[in-house]
């Protein structure tokens, strides 16, 4: 008799996510992405429209202004900055760092992320006080 | 000196529903629920034991060391995967609902069939690859590699795992495709890997770098919550992605 | 039912069993013609009880050490009722093995400069003992089961429970064997079979062992005429957790934790291992560094006098580890803080660990000669279910994990060696055994029997044998433990089992291990009545009868299965060709003997 004419299985069902916390948390996660794709094709529309001239660009800064485009923008922006907490809290242990023969510690790691994270948005900031 | 925080005290009884199948009587599982005497040491193995021996002799299981090291007693508990034997149910409120390890094929009552897990194990060559040892073994005059403990450190981690598939069970993708080496297959392959005495990555990157070894994880993370030994196979898993794609590149540039 | 061919059968999947089958697979390819090897086990391989091993495994290693050191030990540690010649042959193969480990992976500890690390262990006179954390058979068993699988000559059958060997002529032609999962039956015809099914720790009720180990292969051997040796010898380990019993490895001493009765004193200086070593200095052969058959004594002794404190139900004395410091203690220990902390809620770095003696390794099995075979021809035992003659009256921790790789290899190849001159014999003899155990399942699953539940027979067992063999025995308690597990043999007959079901029959695999438990239980308490002295983990309190006694009992036991009649004894001679009995003496009383 062979073994496996007796089992059963419970495959996987669409709604599996819905099962744990820890799996919601996971979806958020991923789902994060639909915002910035919002906010990535403004950005191209925004190229489009500058392309276009004037009017276009008056256009789009119009509708970026939008209360609701505003919202979904800062919704995606509170989104890349969970990914990036996120990601940051997993990547020394993707990439776990070795100074001398010894591991740097996670949360050292992770520090070191936001600092690179604020450095950058410092310099937006200062490139565009220029500007 | 009295140590007394956990005894016999504290005597009461807690109600645990299992999800049986006995394939022998019907194709359909079903629960059945149990009531028994619980103290603060009782583990889920104690009580699943109290079951067989007091109330039900036919409900089937597997364990055996009792103390979180063979691996044996993954169940289901409220449908997060545990040890029966690192579970005590004093942790829990309420009813505690019992079912075999999630992503499986279920033989009978809490059993699974792990076969396509130590499949899995086998496929990524977990043993040490020297082909061309600078001193081969010599019986007459045995001579071990060095290895410093810093060299030790690197993997010693991934080779904690007891192989008790909890992160099989906890796992979304293998559960979609059971064909996904999983967890513990690649975090040993990297506990290889990361030996400074091994020599086989390239050998085992063939298994590593495809869609059903390390490339289907998504990162969801819940197998390292799960693990018994905080081997975190998740970042095994994820390191070897680095590698992996190392690897391709390498490739890549050797044409 | 299925019938398979196979050079040579392996039954066991832990150290020994893997070792043997990647012995005999060398030794095969070797002699230049492969051999197929079936490796048999009741459990997935990763499960079997060496996993459990935590403190390490010993070997010459150090410059300073010698073989005639680490033999001397193990004999005096045995209380000279070891096979010298066989003590002989194990300590100089250990470090060879152990390095061939190392080869294979094993993540064995370190020193700075990249050489293994070693540590000190009980009775052992210097430190010998290789450790990989306190995870040793852990490591061990996985480095074994996964080097195995670069072997395609061996086949697993993972979940297969053999019910018996299939003997003819006085040789072994196979086994037969129950498929766990469909509950059918399987014949594996050999040329040589290995049997490495671990010990009986389970006939006791308080033990450190996993739920398996149940002597099943010990019967095995019993029931065919094979003697069973020394089964008298018992090892308390001194400690295991209160209530579970769980393991606590001697290393926590071997790093230098100590041991306090319920008022903070070192008991152990009362009972000839003083003088007291200074914290923090362990010494070998000292105070906590003694064997674990006079310390477990110790024990029981200051349980008498009261001096021992209260852990739940259980008399406890207490292991103190704090002044190591929580980094040794976390690098060298973790496992044991993780036990302490899940199980007791005890975390050994702030706290004195509550620990009590509890059943650890059956020091006598299956008797065999030094190259591993038995009396039948063609079977060989090797590991804890064997008697090799290596642990004599007591076993010296770090000694056995060596054990199933020096002795698990010499089976193997062995049994390699006599395959490759041996026929297989005609299949009728494997169908006839095979009916015959056929037979009996379905006896014990439909029987007409009263219907004797084995839970009560088990429960009945476990206590008779903890109450009239643990640490301390009298004739009365013996007799009493003997006339209870002879009863208890006859109930067994009625025995029913109320799962009739094919697949996974987890009762009625519970069932046969306790008819195996039984007839073991009844050689154990023979070996132990009728051996009227004290020797090694054997006391007696009965008069006269508290000493050594070299002239009538420096002789093996061995104990013949009779069917259902009563178990006979007759004594073997002990091979002392190298060290004639001595004094055992450790502490500073050891310094002027030859220990």
């Amino acid at each position: 008799m062979d073994k496996s004419s007796s089992q059963r299985f419970d495959p996987l069902t669409r709604t599996w996510w819905l099962k744990h916390r820890f799996f919601k948390l996971y979806m958020v996660r991923e789902a994060t992405v639909l915002p910035l794709v919002f906010f990535i094709l403004c950005l191209l529309a925004g190229f489009v429209s500058l392309l276009q001239g004037a009017d276009s660009w008056q256009g789009w800064v119009a509708f970026m202004g939008s209360p609701i485009v505003l919202a979904l923008n800062l919704l995606a922006l509170a989104a890349s900055l969970f990914h990036a907490a996120t990601f940051f809290v997993l990547f020394p242990r993707v990439m776990p760092l070795r100074i001398a023969g010894h591991r740097l510690p996670d949360n050292m790691i992770v520090a070191g992320q936001w600092a690179g994270v604020l450095a950058v948005a410092l310099l937006f900031f200062w490139l565009l006080g220029r500007a | 000196m009295s140590g007394d925080k956990i005894g016999t005290d504290n005597l009461n009884t807690k109600l645990i529903s299992v999800k049986r199948y006995l394939p022998d009587r019907s194709t359909e599982p079903y629960w059945q629920s149990f009531e028994l005497p619980v103290d603060d040491s009782t583990s889920l193995l104690d009580a699943l034991n109290h079951i067989k021996e007091q109330l039900d002799s036919t409900l089937s299981y597997r364990w055996s060391c009792r103390m979180a090291i063979c691996g044996s007693c993954g169940v289901m508990v409220n449908g997060i995967p545990k040890l029966g034997c690192k579970t005590f149910l004093r942790d829990y409120d309420g009813e505690i609902r019992i079912e075999p390890l999630a992503h499986f094929p279920v033989q009978r009552d809490l059993v699974v069939d792990m076969e396509i897990f130590l499949e899995h194990l086998a496929a990524v060559k977990p043993y040490l690859i020297d082909d061309n040892p600078v001193k081969p073994f010599d019986p007459a005059a045995p001579q071990t590699y060095q290895q410093s403990p810093a060299q030790l450190a690197r993997y010693k981690q991934f080779a904690n795992c007891i192989n008790c598939g909890l992160c099989y069970s906890a796992c979304p993708q293998f559960g979609l495709n059971p064909e996904f080496r999983g967890p513990a297959a690649i975090a040993l392959a990297h506990r290889y890997n990361l030996d400074s005495r091994d020599h086989g990555k390239k050998q085992r990157m063939a298994e590593l770098n495809r869609h059903e070894g390390v490339w289907s994880c998504t990162f969801v993370g819940f197998c390292s919550k799960v693990c018994p030994k905080h081997v975190d196979p998740a970042a095994a898993v994820n390191q070897g992605k680095v590698e992996a794609a190392k690897h391709t590149l390498i490739a890549l540039f050797k044409g | 039912m299925q019938q398979r061919d196979f050079d040579i059968v392996i039954v066991g999947g832990g150290g020994a069993g893997l070792r043997a089958a990647i012995g005999a697979a060398e030794q095969a390819s070797q002699q230049g013609s492969p051999q197929r090897i079936a490796l048999l086990s009741k459990v997935y391989p990763m499960r079997s009880h060496t996993v459990a091993a935590e403190g390490g495994a010993a070997a010459v290693t150090s410059a300073e050490d010698t073989h005639q050191a680490h033999f001397d030990d193990t004999v005096s540690g045995g209380d000279w009722l070891v096979e010298q010649g066989v003590v002989d042959y194990f300590v100089h193969h250990a470090h060879q093995e152990l390095v061939q480990m190392e080869r294979w992976g094993c993540p064995w500890s370190r020193k700075d400069d990249g050489q293994v690390q070693v540590r000190r262990f009980g009775g052992m006179k210097t430190a010998r003992t290789w450790f990989a954390a306190d995870k040793t058979g852990f490591h061990m068993l996985h480095t074994l089961f996964q080097t195995s699988l670069k072997y395609p000559e061996i086949e697993r059958f993972d979940e297969y429970f053999v019910l018996d060997l299939a003997v003819h002529d006085g040789a072994v032609v196979g086994v037969i064997a129950l498929q766990i999962a469909t509950g059918e039956l399987t014949l594996l015809r050999a040329k040589a079979v290995v049997l490495a099914t671990g010990g009986a720790g389970r006939l006791f009720r308080f033990n450190t062992n996993a739920g398996i180990v149940t002597g099943d292969g010990m019967a095995m051997a019993y029931r065919h005429g094979v003697a069973l040796r020394d089964m008298e010898f018992v090892q308390y380990h001194p400690t295991g957790l209160p209530g579970s019993g769980i393991l606590i490895t001697e290393a926590c001493r071997g790093e230098g934790g100590i041991l306090l009765n319920k008022d903070g004193y070192r008991y152990l200086q009362d009972y000839g291992l003083g003088p007291e070593t200074p914290l923090g200095h362990p010494e070998n052969k000292y105070m906590e560094l003694g064997p674990r058959d006079k310390l477990s004594q110790a024990f029981w002794q200051e349980q008498q006098a009261g001096r021992t404190g209260k852990f739940g139900d259980s008399d406890v004395v207490y292991l103190d580890l704090r002044h190591l410091g929580e980094k040794t203690i976390l690098e060298r220990l973790p496992f044991i803080c993780e036990l302490a902390k899940s199980y007791i809620n005890v975390d050994p770095v702030k706290e004195p660990v509550p620990i009590r003696p509890a059943v650890h390794y059956t020091m006598g099995g299956i008797e065999t000669n030094p190259q591993c075979e038995t009396s039948i021809a063609g079977l060989y035992a090797a590991g804890e279910c064997a008697s090799v003659g290596l642990h004599g009256a007591n076993r010296l921790g770090s000694n056995s994990l060596t054990e199933l790789l020096v002795f698990g290899r010499l089976a193997g190849e062995q049994a390699s060696r006599r395959a490759a001159q041996t026929e297989w014999a005609d299949s009728g003899v494997l169908k006839a055994q095979a009916d015959r155990q056929q037979a009996l399942l379905t006896r014990l699953c439909d029987g007409q029997g009263s219907g004797e539940k084995w839970v009560d027979l088990k429960h009945a067992m476990v206590q008779a044998m903890e109450s009239g063999c643990g640490i301390y025995r009298t004739e009365e308690g013996m007799q009493q433990s003997l006339a209870v597990i002879r009863q208890l043999r006859e109930r067994y007959r009625q025995v029913r089992v109320n799962d009739t079901s094919k697949i996974f029959n987890t009762e009625l695999l519970e069932c046969i291990e306790l008819g195996c438990g039984l007839d073991i239980a009844e050689a154990s308490c023979l070996g132990a009545l009728e051996r009227r002295e004290s020797r090694g983990a054997h006391q007696r309190l009965d008069e006269g009868m508290q000493k050594r006694d070299d002239v009538n009992y420096l002789k093996h036991s061995q104990v013949f299965y009779q069917g259902d009649g009563h178990a006979e004894l007759r004594w073997q001679d002990v091979d002392v060709r190298f060290s004639a009995p001595a004094e055992r003496a450790y502490g500073d009383a050891g310094k002027e003997g030859k220990a």
